[in-house]
């Protein structure tokens, strides 16, 4: 009997945690609940540049609006995502940021889970100021839902020393196609013994990048998968596979094994983001022996051009947390206007922004002594303007992770056509709802 | 084989192992010494950067300390009340065996085996509830013992219990009903120092799971003076630039608290202890 | 009344307070991991991005049949499972045992030494996993210079010796951990026992295998149990060290939750049904486990 009564406060304790937590559920969505306290809260990622950014558009914030109070939170990146997604598919809005920094590759599967939870930004900047190819993400129906912040455009950072020991010029390096670069490569590891890249299996950047230098990706314009018939990707696996076996890249695994490859000076070149910038200018023991060129196109892709863009981010505003008219006005005061700001930024952590205006900033005509006295932001910003739009869709991140298994089987030898086609079936299957 | 021969061999394998064991933290405390441009290239040299990273560290907008602090109260208190309440049900399933209890731990040992990122979603729900609902305000979001809470009781630590309550002698028990202690004292006056030594395990690695916790306080703990160390380092780690310097530093800080833990704990296992409480 | 045999000798009086023991401990489980299983298990049914859920049948279960992924993070799961667990709980049995010796000098630098890895920071032990072990890293030139082998090893980018990194890791990780156990265990086991042996001539090895292994079996029918349950649960090694590269080599079930949750457009139905695959295979395992563990009792 005793047992029956113990299992009875059991039974009750539980059915009463079950019921209050059916019961209340209603409580937790709360449209738009407005708050007054002033109060500003953005998230990103990075202290050393988005956060910094954040920052600096604060203070200017608060020349202008000293009783509003903004807090800039670091998180890392994937935190941001876990706590987003945790609590916008719970409906609950407290603790998350009225503003945060989202990746590009990530934006359209928020923006489609979650659309009513993101502000409409059309009313605080128009997409006509921007790079074109920052705004086909940020998009749905028409509407601008996000603020663009960095430029991803790529670049190729490379060792002047290293090519002219080879036997090239810096004039052999402009308006480069992948053919002459792995020409140039060959030699380069004939007459120094280095290798000209470095390529990491698990990280497809470099195919992306050749994708979207010809205006291509994984996906289609509507979000289909495309990997068996698309042309673009064909010549970019080819090009990849060319490298590979020219014997010319070495294999890293992660991060900071590449940035310690050209740090240690064991590369000739780096492909990459605008933002890597930073990263090479550590090694100072360097400086001058560097410069950029745009980056390579696909001969034999008519599409593919020497501009392309990998990463970047920009900024959201969420709605519901109750601040939603001083996050905009934040935004359309700073980031989404502000070209002093983008000034002060590309000076103080090397972006290169997408804000139009930007180009005619001071700063971006300073010629830079690391790279040899290049003006390299007067070139990011032109190759800025040039990168052909994508949409990247949601599915960027599921079909690249089946994507390192076609790279490599392509890479030891099988068919190229034959894998993709393989891939197209497994991909559709993985995305499938 | 002699006997030196053979004890000689033994010092050489366990200084083998112990010397792989240390050896990224030997790494780690070089690191925390160098600047992050060198520690890319992997020197193995100890550098002169450790104050300039311990500033760097201090003076970042991370709030470290807060963390450490934040750290050190839920994993102190989540191992203490863990102590109480796994053991105490790990104890009475073995020394009160009945069809009944049996069952009910089978139950529990359930509970183990749901990978906590299924769970994630559905325990933050709920959690959401609790802020409106008076007395659970208590262990409602973004306050430690949000945290604290769902460490208590674990099936691991029962089954722990459970497993080492086995070899707790019984006449230990007849002898104190009859000195008529009751149930309870039985527990805390006897159990307890009896298994000193299967406690010290568990301060351990509950410490230890606290300490190092991650997906739950990062969904859990929403204003940033709130986060804990795991958290503080993952944001860290996702720089373009990240400063490997600092984060050497910050995770080397990091793991002193369990090392001294286990340090204080490990003379607990001194062979053959609790052979006197037997006898 | 159907209560009373199972309670044979004992009053209700006692079996009221035995109840008080269990059950903080019951409700906070309850609470905490029974309802959101619940929930996750009706999650399962349901399919769709973010909080756009709509019931969707067996649809997700039937979906895991197809998805190859999937097929790759259960098989690396499971070999990760039968190799590493023997080896580890072997390996820290052995250790233990030596560290029990009350003859052995620095008894308490050699237990820390071993226990360290656990606490050593996930960041700092991946980075330097990474570098030991790439392609021209340490271990390599190691190997290259005693002429075990000729070509370097492509640990971290080869498929196979990529899993093999990743059970070397664990093991290097845990090892120690499990030792804990067996050391407090060990305290449990008289001396004389062992005396009684060594008088009747038994050496080291038959005191291990006669003596120790028997004594312990309840804390090593533990720790296979947990093991088994963490290494099904695997996430940060792959994670951090090769994150589940190359090609998916060496992606594990846990890891592929997460993708699935945080890193894809987040399915939170389709999450679910792969945990509940991995719920029921680590049950049938601790059955298989405990079944076999407790015979002889």
């Amino acid at each position: 009997m005793k047992l029956k009564k113990a299992t009875a406060v059991l039974l009750t304790v539980a059915v009463t945690v079950g019921l209050a937590a059916c019961g209340s559920s209603s409580d937790g969505n709360k449209d738009s609940a407005k708050k007054d306290d002033n109060k500003l809260t953005i998230w990103a990622w990075d202290e050393a540049f988005n956060i910094l950014a954040a920052n600096e558009a604060k203070k200017i914030y608060a020349e202008k609006n000293p009783d509003v109070d903004v807090e800039v939170v670091t998180m890392a990146q994937d935190d941001i995502v876990a706590k987003l997604n945790t609590s916008l598919s719970s409906g609950a809005y407290d603790g998350l940021p009225d503003i945060v920094l989202i990746e590009d590759y990530r934006i359209q599967g928020y923006l489609n889970a979650y659309q009513e939870d993101f502000a409409d930004l059309s009313e605080i900047a128009s997409p006509e100021d921007f790079a074109e190819y920052k705004t086909g993400v940020n998009q749905i129906d028409g509407k601008m839902y996000g603020i663009p912040f960095d430029s991803g455009v790529a670049a190729m950072f490379y060792r002047t020393d290293m090519i002219e020991e080879a036997g090239y010029t810096q004039d052999d390096m402009e308006n480069l196609t992948w053919d002459k670069y792995i020409e140039i490569g060959k030699a380069v590891k004939e007459k120094t013994g280095k290798d000209m890249l470095t390529l990491d299996p698990s990280e497809l950047g470099q195919i992306r990048m050749m994708l979207q230098s010809a205006g291509a990706w994984y996906t289609d314009e509507d979000g289909k998968v495309n990997l068996a018939d698309n042309q673009a990707l064909k010549d970019a696996v080819t090009t990849y596979k060319k490298l590979v076996d020219a014997g010319i890249t070495k294999t890293v695994s992660d991060w900071d094994q590449f940035v310690g490859a050209f740090n240690n000076g064991d590369v000739a070149s780096v492909p990459a983001g605008s933002w890597l910038s930073p990263s090479i200018m550590k090694a100072e023991d360097q400086s001058g022996k560097w410069a950029v060129t745009a980056f390579p196109r696909m001969a034999e892709n008519a599409d593919s051009v020497n501009a392309s863009s990998i990463g970047g981010a920009g900024w959201y505003v969420l709605k519901k947390v109750g601040h939603e008219d001083e996050a905009k006005e934040f935004l359309k005061e700073t980031f989404a206007s502000n070209t002093d700001l983008m000034n002060t930024l590309a000076e103080e952590i090397n972006l290169i922004s997408t804000l139009k205006s930007a180009a005619e900033c001071d700063y971006y005509s300073k010629g830079m002594d690391f790279y040899g006295g290049q003006e390299v932001f007067k070139d990011f910003a032109e190759w800025t303007a040039e990168v052909p739009a994508v949409n990247y869709g949601e599915n960027t991140y599921i079909i690249e992770d089946l994507m390192t298994e076609v790279m490599q089987q392509i890479t030891s030898g099988a068919d190229i056509d034959k894998v993709l086609s393989d891939y197209q079936k497994q991909a559709e299957a993985a995305i499938s709802k | 084989m002699s006997k030196k021969v053979l004890s000689v061999l033994k010092y050489v394998f366990l200084a083998v192992i112990s010397f792989v064991s240390v050896f990224p933290l030997i790494w780690m405390v070089i690191a925390a010494t160098n600047r992050s441009v060198d520690i890319t290239k992997g020197t193995m040299i100890p550098g002169s950067y450790l104050m300039e990273n311990l500033n760097t560290l201090l003076s970042s907008d991370l709030h470290y300390m807060m963390a450490f602090k934040n750290s050190l109260i839920i994993a102190v208190i989540t191992t203490a009340l863990a102590m109480l309440v796994s053991s105490a049900a790990g104890y009475a399933f073995v020394v009160y065996k009945s069809k009944n209890r049996e069952r009910v731990f089978n139950l529990i040992l359930l509970s183990m085996m749901v990978p906590f990122a299924a769970l994630m979603v559905p325990l933050f729900r709920l959690f959401t509830k609790f802020n409106n609902m008076g007395p659970l305000k208590l262990i409602a979001l973004n306050t430690p013992m949000a945290v604290i809470i769902i460490a208590v009781a674990t099936a691991f630590l029962i089954f722990f219990f459970r497993q080492n309550a086995q070899t707790f002698p019984k006449e230990l028990l007849e002898a104190a009903r009859i000195d008529g202690l009751g149930e309870f004292q039985i527990f805390v006056r006897i159990f307890m120092p009896t298994m000193k030594s299967c406690y010290a395990a568990a301060i351990v690695v509950t410490f230890m799971s606290s300490w190092n916790n991650y997906l739950w306080p990062l969904i859990a703990l929403q204003s940033p003076e709130k986060r804990t160390l795991p958290l503080v380092i993952s944001a860290m780690g996702t720089s373009y630039t990240p400063d490997y310097g600092m984060m050497m530093i910050a995770v080397f800080i990091a793991t002193i608290p369990t090392a001294i833990i286990f340090f204080i704990m490990q003379k607990q296992f001194v062979a053959g202890m609790t052979g006197s409480v037997k006898g | 009344m159907k209560n009373k045999k199972s309670n044979s000798g004992m009053s209700p009086r006692l079996n009221r307070r035995a109840w008080m023991f269990v059950i903080p401990s019951l409700i906070l489980i309850i609470a905490f991991v029974f309802y959101p299983m619940i929930q996750a298990f009706i999650t399962s049914f349901q399919s769709g991005a973010g909080n756009r859920l709509e019931w969707a049948g067996i649809a997700n279960y039937k979906r895991l049949l197809t998805d190859s992924t999937f097929k790759k993070a259960m098989g690396n799961t499971i070999l990760y499972l039968i190799v590493q667990v023997p080896v580890m709980i072997l390996l820290a049995l052995v250790i233990s045992s030596l560290l029990n010796d009350k003859k052995l000098r620095c008894k308490g630098f050699f237990r820390t030494a071993i226990f360290l890895p656990c606490v050593t920071s996930l960041v700092a032990y991946s980075i330097i996993f990474k570098s030991l072990f790439a392609t021209d890293g340490f271990i390599n030139t190691i190997l290259m210079k005693v002429n075990l082998i000729s070509e370097p090893i492509a640990w971290i980018t080869d498929p196979v010796w990529a899993k093999i990194l990743i059970i070397i890791a664990i093991t290097w990780r845990w090892t120690g951990y499990n030792m804990v156990f067996y050391l407090s265990g060990l305290q449990g086991i008289d001396d004389s026992i062992y005396e009684a042996a060594e008088i009747d001539g038994a050496g080291a090895i038959q005191k291990f295998f006669g003596i120790t292994i028997p004594m312990l079996k309840p804390i090593i029918l533990f720790t296979t149990i947990s093991s088994t349950i963490g290494t099904l649960q695997l996430f940060d090694e792959p994670m951090n060290i090769t994150q589940g590269g190359p090609a998916n080599a060496t992606i594990t079930i846990s890891q592929y939750i997460y993708n699935i949750l945080f890193k894809y457009s987040p399915d939170f139905g389709y999450a679910a049904s792969v945990s509940y695959v991995i719920v029921v295979l680590i049950v049938l395992l601790s059955i298989i486990q405990l079944k076999v563990g407790d015979k002889n009792e």
